[in-house]
């Protein structure tokens, strides 16, 4: 039995609309990209090509030609749709299948004799199941991915190829079926190569030396040799559960309630794979035929029914639906937990569990900007800083043994923010009078200037002189006089 | 600073207060302890409490956008949570005067999670459900540099009265005061 088969729906994206409109098949169709005149012909059923319709033709020309003619938008959902569509239908077939593109699946077929038949019989049932799901596909077998591949595209709806026939089949295949770019294409024409047979006999060596690359790899192909290994194909798991409601939820109790019964049995399904989530989308369809969008992100990647609903219960608090709740579908984005462990020498953190509702709770109500664990930045600028999200179990140096030494605590700035213009009054270049309400507050004394400076090499240049004063009101300052536009600011009062 | 009670720092502008916060704040995450700072005015200073060897990424930061309701919320919800071992509230420059329900709220939070919790603000806040609280008062200002005109800001003593202690402490009687030296 040779060991893989290969299944390819031609014209695909034209499958693809045959697929969800039925009443296509039989008829004249092409599916278009682009607008007005520029609108290009991407893909031709049979039908419209026996009007001489191929692909890169105009629209316009097209219908010229084909006065019945049917057209649709190119639909990136409805190909992708009909890909997803031929994949499982594959799947039930052989549990060892690789994508091969759009409307190739290529099937590994050893071991399923005991379980399907021979070869005939995988093939029937391969049919059958691509059928099933509304595609017609043409079916090869062949040792290897791709004599099959070849084998199915050669113009017939089966073509097995006996094992050990796969030079003898592959020899009489146009060139034009390895889907060369152009400039090899043209340089195997001045050759006088047409068929893989011909490709097959040079000497590979040369070809490589001439051609490169890719001229290998057209030989590896006019052999039927795989070079390639096998990408297996697993399908993405489905992870949604939703449940409609026959009445109308107006309060939220009730609905979290029922956004609970969603949630178990979604983490109940996440459990039993062990994967956990970090992030949940919440759909809430709507009395009003709306949908209310939500997306909750985690702290830490969990499947603890209690805090998800807990952070669903905080974020609808402060987005409530607009209506009447009539369906609840809940999505997880599936996240791999790594379990960290406690360090014995380091104080207890907050539980996971208690830190993210803390989190939500803070964020809710000072805004995701205004929370975080502060963060210098690689800058002389005193500004210098920005807000992280806080970690409990931040990555850092674990303390060694506790120091008994406490170096001397250091004077503090309370930083103005944003820092407040001042007039100053100076003499010699040191400031002697300050006021910012329009009372003049006299200094006492002054330590500076502090030349700093910094990005000249960007837009954002700065350069300023500090200055420490002591104002007759007893607060000691920190004054900046900005270089650049020529005005004094207090940054903040040393306490 | 008392773990599971309320503490006071209250002074003027200049006094020293925010210094002597930001040094148990720096002897706290040293220790790898967590700590939060509730922050009404956006007063602190980053850079400068990085310089001073507080441990940045154990320490969240909470704006309030001038706003001491929101700051108050925070406060409540951080004394709730176990794992941290300070909570800092600065309540900027308008204080006004916490409701005794308020503040025993708070107390009884604090004992139960055995976080520290300080407040650093003009006058005393918290009353009667305060452990400790400490009155902050400049003494001195250091120059240094080449005389006669000195042109270095070197330090500032800071002294610390005693106003309130519940614990009996010879250390900590009532009118007791403690010098700080704080170096710039």
């Amino acid at each position: 039995m040779s060991p893989f088969a290969c299944a390819w729906v031609p014209f695909f994206a034209v499958a693809a609309f045959e697929r969800s409109e039925p009443a296509l098949v039989e008829r004249p169709v092409i599916v278009v990209r682009g607008h007005g005149a520029a609108t290009r012909v991407v893909e031709a059923s049979a039908a419209a090509r026996e009007h001489g319709i191929a692909p890169g033709m105009t629209e316009a020309e097209a219908r010229a030609r084909c006065p019945l003619l049917v057209a649709r938008a190119w639909c990136d959902e409805r190909v992708a749709s009909a890909r997803h569509a031929l994949l499982e239908a594959a799947l039930t077939v052989s549990p060892r299948i690789e994508d091969g593109g759009p409307g190739i699946v290529h099937l590994d077929t050893a071991g399923l004799g005991g379980l399907v038949g021979d070869t005939h019989a995988i093939v029937d049932r391969l049919l059958r199941q691509v059928r099933a799901v509304g595609l017609r596909a043409c079916v090869g077998v062949a040792a290897s991915r791709t004599a099959a591949r070849l084998a199915a595209q050669a113009g017939t709806r089966v073509t097995i190829v006996p094992p050990g026939g796969e030079r003898t089949f592959l020899a009489a295949v146009p060139l034009a079926a390895l889907e060369l770019s152009a400039d090899l294409a043209a340089t195997f024409a001045r050759w006088g190569i047409r068929t893989l047979g011909e490709l097959a006999a040079l000497p590979r060596r040369s070809l490589g030396d001439r051609l490169g690359a890719a001229g290998l790899r057209a030989h590896d192909a006019s052999l039927g040799v795989d070079r390639e290994p096998f990408h297996v194909y697993v399908p993405e798991p489905y992870w949604e559960e939703a449940q409609g409601l026959e009445w109308e939820v107006t309060l939220l109790e009730p609905l979290l309630g029922v956004i609970e019964r969603v949630l178990t049995r979604l983490c109940d399904r996440l459990g039993v794979v062990h994967v956990s989530v970090d992030g949940v989308d919440l759909e809430l369809a709507l009395a009003s035929r709306e949908t209310h969008h939500r997306t909750i992100a985690l702290a830490y990647p969990t499947r603890d029914v209690r805090l998800i609903r807990t952070l669903i219960a905080v974020d609808l608090e402060g987005h409530p639906p607009p209506a009447a709740v009539v369906g609840v579908t809940v999505r997880a984005r599936p996240a791999v937990a790594r379990p960290t462990p406690a360090d014995l020498w380091r104080p207890p953190a907050p539980a996971h569990r208690d830190l993210a509702v803390l989190l939500t709770r803070l964020t809710e109500m000072v805004g995701a900007d205004n929370l975080g664990a502060p963060s210098v930045l690689d800058s002389h600028h005193p500004d210098a800083f920005t807000l992280r999200p806080f970690v409990a179990h931040a990555a850092v140096a674990t303390p060694g043994a506790p120091d008994d030494r406490h170096p001397p605590p250091r004077m503090m700035l309370r930083r103005k923010q944003p820092s407040a213009a001042v007039e100053v009054e100076a003499a010699d270049g040191r400031p002697r009078a300050v006021t910012s309400d329009g009372r003049w507050t006299r200094v006492l004394a002054c330590a500076g200037p502090w030349r700093m400076s910094g990005e000249w090499w960007d837009t954002r240049a700065w350069a300023r002189d500090e200055w420490d004063v002591l104002l007759s009101d007893t607060r000691l300052c920190r004054l900046a006089h900005d270089r650049l536009a020529d005005h004094w600011q207090l940054i903040g009062v040393y306490d | 600073m008392s773990p599971g009670a309320i503490t006071e720092l209250v002074g003027h502008a200049s006094s020293g207060r925010t210094s002597v916060f930001t040094a148990c704040l720096r002897d706290v995450t040293a220790r790898g302890a967590l700590a939060a700072f509730v922050d009404t005015d956006h007063v602190f200073d980053p850079v400068g409490a990085g310089r001073a060897g507080v441990e940045l990424s154990r320490v969240l930061w909470v704006r309030c956008g001038h706003r001491l309701d929101r700051a108050l919320r925070a406060v409540d919800l951080l004394v709730r949570c176990p794992g941290f071992a300070l909570v800092g509230l600065d309540t900027g420059d308008v204080t006004p005067r916490m409701t005794l329900a308020m503040a025993y709220r708070l107390k009884l939070a604090v004992r139960r999670t055995g976080t520290a919790l300080v407040v650093v603000s003009g006058h005393r806040v918290v009353a009667s459900g305060a452990t400790l609280a400490f009155a902050a008062r400049r003494s001195h200002v250091a120059w240094t540099g080449p005389r006669p005109a000195p042109n270095r800001l070197e330090a500032i003593e800071t002294a610390l009265e005693v106003m309130r202690a519940r614990a009996r402490v010879p250390e900590l009687r009532p009118g007791a005061v403690h010098h700080v030296r704080l170096r710039a």
